[in-house]
């Protein structure tokens, strides 16, 4: 038996960050991660970080994200690729372009520096993009790109360095509990970890582990497809959002130059599973090449897919459950990576403090997930 | 040390890898993720045993119980164009 004063579940940036900001307020944590850091979601997103949401409290999450990449850097010690290149997102028609003049007007209210811009505007920032039939697009110039692996490996380092422990490949077979709350998490290896916190930040098997308790967390995986091409000399700066039916978003990597981008299938594919499709490798070459065809010289190194968990709304569900002592980070909705430093210090606020400094009610486990998420 | 060359396609060294490792990376995987090894034009066709060897070395473990990482297509690099269209 070994005890904590928090067991955050799962090695990605929601459960990394979690860990780093509970082991900055004191306590003692422990992760446990099933595979290895960023073996799930995290490590497999293309990195992406956005401000441009249609819901006041995931503006303002997003705002305090960026705020929390931007320091980085010089807080955790270490290089995490962090570049503030840009959201570029196209309207191809009027109800698009009268959608994003709706969000933006919110966004503004929120405080966000962000504009519905004029194609020649486009041209400027993305000067090789195919224009024909764009009539404008949203554009948040403090959005940006980070490196995911080596963000998770500093906050993961730092939670050692706060004399937390890391844990790696091993997954959790069990939650205990008693009293009506949460005690233990026992491991595949038969060890037992013990705390009055334990916090589930297991993206698409966060439902796994709510089932342990008898749960029921509203959240589903689905997985996207995703591709990375060789390097390029630098072409253009912001990630570009084409929410087309048949539309992708994909963004140049500032520190290695390679383009990298994904697309939302339809239908869906639900479920776990993680394998490649000859589809994507068709249709997300022709779809990037619409927007930029002088791209089509340019070689696709791989092509993998990962999961976005999906609510009902579109939103995350962050804090407390019935259940006393036992917190989630779950249902992230393709925003982990973006979201997760700001959740990340929220939850360890509203654990620490018992309220977190931006309110997440909009967020909440019990909410009736009836708003929705306009810019998913 | 410094001037080995482990992997080609992303200047990887001998001595960045072994760091790695003894910081606790123990898999090809991980070291792909934060090093880059393994993730370059040849997607560590050249170097992916090199690096297996080096993790058995370090960690004692046989290289048999040392597991590549993930092959993802394409095989080899192909232009964007080349599966741009219907007729693929």
């Amino acid at each position: 038996m070994k005890t904590a004063d928090a067991i955050v579940i799962g090695g990605g940036i929601v459960g990394a960050a979690t860990g780093y900001y509970l082991a900055r307020q004191g306590l003692k944590v422990v992760l446990l991660e099933a595979e290895y850091l960023c073996a799930g979601s995290t490590g497999r997103c293309i990195g992406g970080v956005r401000q441009q949401f249609g819901t006041t409290t995931t503006i303002r999450v997003a705002m305090e994200s960026v705020r929390l990449f931007s320091t980085m850097e010089e807080e955790l010690g270490t290089r995490v690729e962090w570049y503030q290149g840009g959201y570029l997102f196209l309207a191809h028609s009027e109800s698009r372009k009268s959608e994003y003049l709706k969000v933006i007007r919110l966004q503004k209210e929120v405080g966000l520096d962000v504009d519905f811009i004029s194609p020649d505007r486009v041209r400027n920032i993305v000067p090789p993009l195919n224009l024909e039939g764009v009539l404008g697009a949203a554009y948040c110039s403090s959005d940006g790109q980070a490196n995911p692996f080596l963000v998770v490996k500093a906050y993961a380092d730092h939670i050692r360095a706060l004399r937390g422990e890391v844990v790696l490949r091993t997954p959790v077979t069990q939650l205990k509990t008693s009293d009506s709350r949460v005690k233990s998490a026992v491991t595949l290896n038969g060890e037992e970890y013990t705390a009055p916190i334990i916090v589930n930040a297991t993206g698409p098997y966060a439902r796994n582990l709510g089932n342990m308790v008898n749960l029921e967390l509203n959240c589903l995986p689905e997985r996207h497809e995703a591709l990375v091409t060789e390097r390029s000399e630098p072409l253009f700066d912001p990630m570009i959002v084409d929410y087309r039916p048949d539309g992708c978003y994909f963004i140049q990597v500032k520190d290695t130059g390679q383009f990298i981008g994904c697309y939302t299938p339809d239908p869906r594919v639900d479920g776990t599973r993680i394998d490649n499709s000859i589809e994507f490798i068709k249709e997300m070459p022709r779809r990037m090449l619409r927007l930029i065809p002088s791209l089509k010289e340019v070689k696709v190194l791989r092509q993998w897919a990962g999961s976005y968990t999906m609510t009902p709304d579109g939103s995350p569900i962050v804090g407390p459950t019935p259940l006393e002592g036992f917190y989630v980070a779950v249902g992230m909705s393709g925003h982990g990576f973006m979201l997760g430093p700001a959740l990340g210090r929220l939850l360890a606020e509203w654990i620490v403090s018992g309220k977190p400094s931006i309110p997440l009610d909009e967020f909440s486990f019990g909410r009736e997930f009836k708003t929705g998420e306009t810019l998913k | 040390m410094k001037e080995t060359i482990i992997c080609r396609c992303e200047d990887v060294t001998l001595e960045e890898i072994l760091k790695a490792i003894r910081s606790g990376l123990t898999t090809m995987d991980e070291l792909k993720r934060i090093l880059r090894c393994g993730a370059g034009q040849c997607q560590g066709k050249s170097c992916g045993l090199l690096i297996a060897q080096i993790l058995a070395k370090e960690t004692g473990k046989p290289i048999a119980e040392i597991l590549q990482p993930s092959t993802r297509p394409p095989f080899k690099p192909i232009p964007l164009k080349a599966t741009a269209h219907d007729d693929v």
